[in-house]
């Protein structure tokens, strides 16, 4: 196993790894880098419990190489909130019970946080086809889309992002 | 007393919230400790075989592995993973058929040896040196093929492979008799799905051994003193040696009441002297941890031309699987819902537990009720078509009332399905629809309702003991320590509202510490919706004990007797002279720190052991469009009208509705465990081929939560969260049925049997 | 998996002699979300990953000078989805992409990494299909232009010769008067399909002057349901004349049983899917 240093930014911090090729990010993130918030449910990119923003783009870390995101900006759920100020998908998940075993929690609010940043006044519909690809086995998705709805409208009145 | 309810009944925020939205929470698979090593469990590739020899010496050698262990290095008790055998007041129905690490394999999938290493890849590498000879057996898939003369025999002690005959306690009356009543008999075989509950958090354990000798473990299981015992047990210690730490759990449904990884997981963290974990793969998960109870059954119902019923009977053959596991308490609970929905003189019901080389069906939510309520529901529709009468009066005609015995035997303290019915009827605007013409180019509508009632825990048949207590800190906050198991449910953060409501502090002045065998107190664990009503109550004692205590060192202060005194929103006053109090800080402090006589950290102990089970109720009304060129079923909308007593928190009482009717949409259409009929191998392994509904494939739904407090709950609270995946089902079935007269038996009900069953017409 | 090496090459060329020099075990990581799974479970071996999201020149999504558009290697799926050209001019290769429910997979996956997997099932190749793409194809010594229907040659096996790998796709010109559908039946949103048609149809003065049919998930292969297709061809196109043609259609697919569904279910619904993709492909001419 040929091992290789290598330089990651995360969450607006700077890592330097050791690291092999075969090292997915979603390895990378929560062995490597103790943030263990981005979950791994099924490991072929199937639920969506993985996702992370890489340069602001949704992406599935059980499905991606490590070093191919080298120097480019990962942000995690760990990186959302600011201090103790929550996000305001973060604050809309708890107020409107979105939250159950809270697995999938993390993946549904940065892919609702990549669909928020790309349009700020979704539809319903366009809120459950954005998470279409994010499974939840607890909450039956009622109150998650009720929370991206919500924190859009939050957004929206000025909370900030 | 207190007029308006503060905290009881609002949409507070869960308990772990925080934690779980800021990626903070550590569930078992999070776990890291220091020196900790990998843990995998190979498995068998043949459903049924001989192990000859293990050959681990190449495993050995591998550098970095630590740990080989196989059926040798086990302790030699044959033990059964559920957890009922230690508390059912009538355990002779179990089964203890399994080792730690099987000496023979009965299903692929089954442990054969483990392996500890200082990483995954190693972990992987050794298991793949390990060398196995096997004498590949005859195998049997099927039960009804499983209980024939000469099928091969899984268990030395089950000669046709029937592991346990039941005669349904609550049988009564004559069946016969009953069925010679009836104007119209309607007899049908149904073969329930074999779901898998997929939850997200993968299976995991994690195990290690202090430096003293005690044993830590860390896992998702239910019932963390009854499973701890388990493996006490095992490995020949006293369970105070243990510590049980459960941590956030990603989803759980029941699966957990079994143990799955954690013998074999304190296994090797014995043999290597380091902290092991143990983290299955989502194909592992699939292949290796309990799926729902699955049957044959054979279901009968007689009903006059009145609608009046006058048999039923049932005849359930388990398929079981591998391993024994719950096999008896689902089958028995199936029966129970079977014949006790409804007021009947003559009912029977028997099941056969049968053994078969697939993986053991276990007890998922529902547990058995879902399946026989599924049976039962769909009978009635059918036989409502043959007389000519609507479903709903039909089911009128027989509907239990308070007073009558739930499905349990137990008398009812109150009964609302008379009154769901007609709620969610008006609601859904159920005798206009059924009225409607039903085509609409290739799609046909078409609309149905189920009944259910269920369990508020699974008293009488077991023991239930439940303990909290409560310390209130200086500053007038207070610890409420509790076994109060979290799988979503958010029971934590109910009893810190029942708490908060009692002492008249706020929910946030309440801080739970849960999920630790050292500091908790004794709990059975939770299962069949038990946690609300039964953890609840003794949530309030040990609140009321405290909130006593608060009032008689606060009427000291005030020099009045306690009995005048209220407590509410973090303040005592004077009932008769509101104006008149004093901080509940202020008396919490000057207690603990008194300079002037007895020091007292205020605390409430309680206590609480069943004497009822009050079953909450449903009626779910069920819409769907099928597409009768192509057998599509669309679910246009589901209505559920809910009766779970007192709602403590509406969030999460419309939550587990909402995800109960999401399973059950998968359960009923769309979710097929296929297992290979010539190898046994399971081919749905991942969610790449095992299709949960996503967002986009359940349907609008409606909730309505009625409210009828039982008296015997706290607050007023019943159960809610295992029945929701009862009703359903049979709603949808009973929908299909009435758009394009197919009667499901065989679940899923996918397009392609759907469209077989339209053509053959 | 792995251990494996791995490269990220600036040009085709050093990517394609990477290509020839290590044949079989040689991989290409586009999007990465089918490779990298499959290498985890262990479905397929990789000696070497070769990553080609950094070679300028693959995103591109633009006509040439002929007006037919053309997509590269590295086009996300997300970006041709939300190409109002692509929308515009090839309705059913939108609709194709629309459909898959996972936006994550969208924004990380490409077409051409899509249809290199060379599964029968894939959506995006039915549609491709009926479009008559091409596809460019560059080798360490030359390129190569080949119709998609030659680039497929088996279940999970293409064209594609040691050394070469597929750099984009070409749309042709849709000639006037055609009307294209594409319908699929899933077992939920996020599957595969279980049998899924695309249909091209050209209509003047009522009658079909060309048919391309297109039905995936019927045979190791996406396939042209071609002898349906010569039915049509000359033909006014009446419900009784498209239900015919569904019915050939349907007999010329080679469906198995599988996890999704049965040969059976599948060969009556490609009779039901091509009936109903031609009625809507001849409505959208009339539109």
């Amino acid at each position: 196993m040929k091992k290789e240093v290598a330089y990651f930014k995360v969450n607006g911090r700077s890592y330097e790894v050791i690291l092999t090729p075969e090292t997915t990010l979603s390895e990378l993130l929560r062995e490597h880098l103790d943030l263990t918030g981005t979950k791994r449910a099924c490991g072929v990119g199937e639920c969506g419990s993985c996702t992370v923003l890489v340069d602001g783009i949704p992406t599935l870390a059980c499905s991606t190489l490590a070093i191919a995101v080298r120097g480019k900006e990962v942000l995690t759920i760990e990186g959302l909130a600011k201090g103790t100020q929550l996000h305001p998908l973060q604050q809309a998940f708890i107020d409107s019970g979105a939250i159950q075993c809270g697995f999938c929690t993390s993946g549904m609010i940065m892919m609702a946080k990549a669909l928020l940043d790309k349009n700020p006044n979704p539809s319903r519909q366009e809120v459950k086809e954005g998470l279409g690809g994010n499974l939840c086995r607890c909450t039956g998705y009622v109150k998650i889309i009720d929370a991206v709805m919500a924190a859009a409208e939050a957004m929206g009145k000025g909370a900030d992002r | 007393m207190i007029d308006e309810l503060s905290v009881i009944g609002k949409r507070v925020s869960r308990w772990g919230a925080y934690d779980r939205v800021t990626g903070a929470a550590k569930y078992t698979v999070d776990i890291k400790l220091p020196r900790m090593l990998v843990g995998k469990v190979l498995t068998s590739p043949y459903p049924h075989a001989r192990i000859i020899k293990i050959d681990k010496s190449k495993a050995e050698k591998l550098p970095g592995v630590e740990a080989v262990i196989t059926f040798e290095d086990i302790p030699k008790k044959l033990f059964t993973p559920n957890r009922h055998d230690l508390i059912l007041y009538h355990p002779e129905n179990e089964r203890k058929d399994m080792y730690v690490i099987s000496e023979k394999a009965r299903f692929v999938g089954d442990r054969v040896a483990a392996v500890a290493a200082v990483d995954a890849a190693t972990a992987q590498k050794a298991l793949e040196l390990i060398e196995v000879k096997y004498e590949v057996l005859p195998a049997v898939l099927d039960p009804i093929e499983a209980m024939k003369p000469g099928a091969p025999r899984i268990h030395d002690f089950a000669p046709n492979n029937i592991s346990l005959h039941l005669n349904f306690p609550g049988s009564r009356g004559d069946v016969e008799k009953g069925f010679g009543e009836a104007d119209c008999v309607i007899e049908e075989t149904f073969r329930t799905s074999k779901q898998h509950i997929s939850q997200l958090e993968p299976c995991a354990c994690a195990a290690s051994f202090g430096p003293d000798g005690r044993l830590t473990i860390w896992s998702p299981g239910q019932s963390a003193f009854l499973q701890r015992r388990k493996v006490a047990e095992l490995f020949d210690m006293p369970e105070g040696m243990i510590k049980w730490i459960t941590p956030h759990v990603g989803g759980s449904f029941g699966k957990s009441g079994a143990l799955s990884v954690e013998p074999i997981c304190v296994a090797l963290t014995k043999k290597t002297g380091k902290p092991v974990k143990i983290e299955y793969s989502r194909e592992e998960d699939f292949r290796g941890t309990e799926t729902r109870q699955t049957y044959v059954a054979t279901g009968k119902i007689g009903v006059k031309k009145d609608g009046t019923i006058t048999a039923l009977q049932e005849k359930l053959i388990v398929d079981g699987g591998a391993y024994f596991s719950r096999n008896s308490t689902t089958s028995m609970a199936s029966m129970g819902g079977f014949t006790g929905l409804y007021r009947c003189p003559n009912v029977a019901a028997e099941a056969d537990c049968v053994y078969t080389n697939i993986l053991t069906t276990g007890g998922i939510r529902g547990y058995g009720n879902s399946e026989g309520t599924c049976v039962l529901e769909q009978l009635v529709d059918k036989a409502a078509k043959e007389i000519g009468m609507d479903p709903i009066q039909l089911r009128l005609r027989n509907i239990k009332k308070a007073g009558d015995p739930d499905n349990k035997g137990l008398p009812m303290e109150t009964c609302t399905l008379e009154e769901l019915i007609k709620v969610g009827a008006e609601k859904i605007g159920w005798a206009e629809k059924r009225a409607r013409k039903k085509q609409n180019g290739t799609k046909k509508y078409g609309i149905g309702m189920a009944i259910m009632m269920d369990v508020s825990g699974a008293h009488p048949s077991c023991i239930q003991h439940r303990n909290a207590y409560i310390k209130f800190n200086e500053d007038g906050s207070a610890n409420l320590v509790v076994t109060a198991y979290d799988m979503g449910q958010n029971l934590p953060g109910a009893c810190a509202q029942i708490a908060a409501e009692v002492l008249g502090i706020r929910y946030e002045d309440i801080h739970i510490l849960n999920g630790d065998t050292d500091s908790t107190m004794f709990d059975t664990g939770i299962g069949a919706s038990a946690g609300l009503y039964q953890v609840g109550q003794a949530v309030m004692k040990a609140a009321q004990e405290a909130r006593r205590q608060l009032l008689e060192r606060a009427g000291k202060r005030l020099r009045l007797a306690p009995e005048e005194l209220e407590v509410r929103d973090r303040r005592i006053y004077v009932k008769s002279d509101p104006q008149r109090g004093i901080s509940v800080a202020e008396v919490t402090r000057q207690a603990t720190y008194n300079l002037e006589g007895e020091h007292l950290n205020i605390f409430g102990k309680g206590s609480f052991s069943p004497t009822q089970s009050p079953p909450p109720f449903a009626t779910v009304f069920a819409e769907v469009e099928v597409d009768t060129e192509t057998g599509e079923v669309r679910v246009q909308k589901i209505l559920y009208v809910n009766d779970s007593g007192r709602v403590i928190n509406p969030a999460t009482v419309e939550g587990q509705i909402e995800g109960g009717i999401a399973q059950s949409v998968g359960y009923c259409l769309t979710e097929d465990y296929v297992i290979n009929r010539e190898t046994g191998v399971l081919e749905s392994d991942n969610f790449t081929t095992y299709k949960i509904p996503s967002a986009l494939d359940v349907p609008e739904t409606e909730v309505i939560l009625y409210e009828e407090p039982v008296p015997s709950g706290p607050f007023g609270a019943k159960g809610v969260g295992h029945g929701t995946t009862i009703a359903v089902n049979p709603a949808i079935a009973n929908a299909i049925y009435d758009a394009v007269g197919v009667f499901i038996t065989d679940m899923p009900a996918t397009p392609e049997k759907i469209f077989e069953a339209l053509r053959r017409r | 998996m792995g251990p494996f090496e791995y490269f990220e090459p600036r040009t085709v060329g050093e990517a394609t002699k990477l290509l020839f020099i290590h044949g079989e075990k040689a991989k290409i990581m586009a999007g990465g979300i089918d490779l990298i799974p499959r290498l985890r479970k262990g479905e397929i071996k990789a000696g070497y990953v070769v990553n080609i999201q950094n070679i300028p020149g693959l995103e591109h999504i633009e006509p040439n000078q002929k007006g037919e558009i053309t997509f590269g290697a590295m086009a996300r799926l997300r970006s041709i989805e939300g190409s109002e050209t692509i929308q515009n001019k090839y309705p059913i290769l939108y609709e194709a992409i629309h459909q898959i429910t996972s936006v994550q997979t969208k924004y990380m996956g490409t077409a051409v990494g899509n249809l290199c997997v060379a599964t029968p099932a894939s959506d995006i190749a039915t549609s491709l299909f009926a479009l008559g793409a091409r596809l460019k194809i560059s080798g360490v010594k030359d390129e190569r232009a080949e119709p998609i229907e030659k680039f497929y040659v088996d279940y999970h096996l293409t064209s594609l010769k040691q050394g070469e790998m597929v750099t984009g796709v070409l749309l042709p010109n849709p000639p006037p008067g055609t009307g294209t559908a594409f319908l699929n039946l899933v077992r939920t949103h996020a599957d595969i399909a279980k049998i899924s048609v695309a249909a091209a149809i050209v209509v003047q003065n009522g009658i079909c002057r060309e048919a391309r049919l297109a039905i995936g998930a019927a045979a190791p292969t996406v396939l042209r349901a071609v002898n349906a297709e010569a039915f049509l061809m000359g033909q006014k196109v009446t419900p009784e004349v498209i239900h015919k043609a569904a019915e050939i259609a349907a007999g010329e697919t080679k469906p198995i049983t599988d996890i999704r569904s049965t040969a059976g279910y599948r060969r009556e619904m490609a009779k039901v899917l091509v009936k109903r993709a031609v009625e809507k492909a001849v409505e959208t001419v009339k539109a």
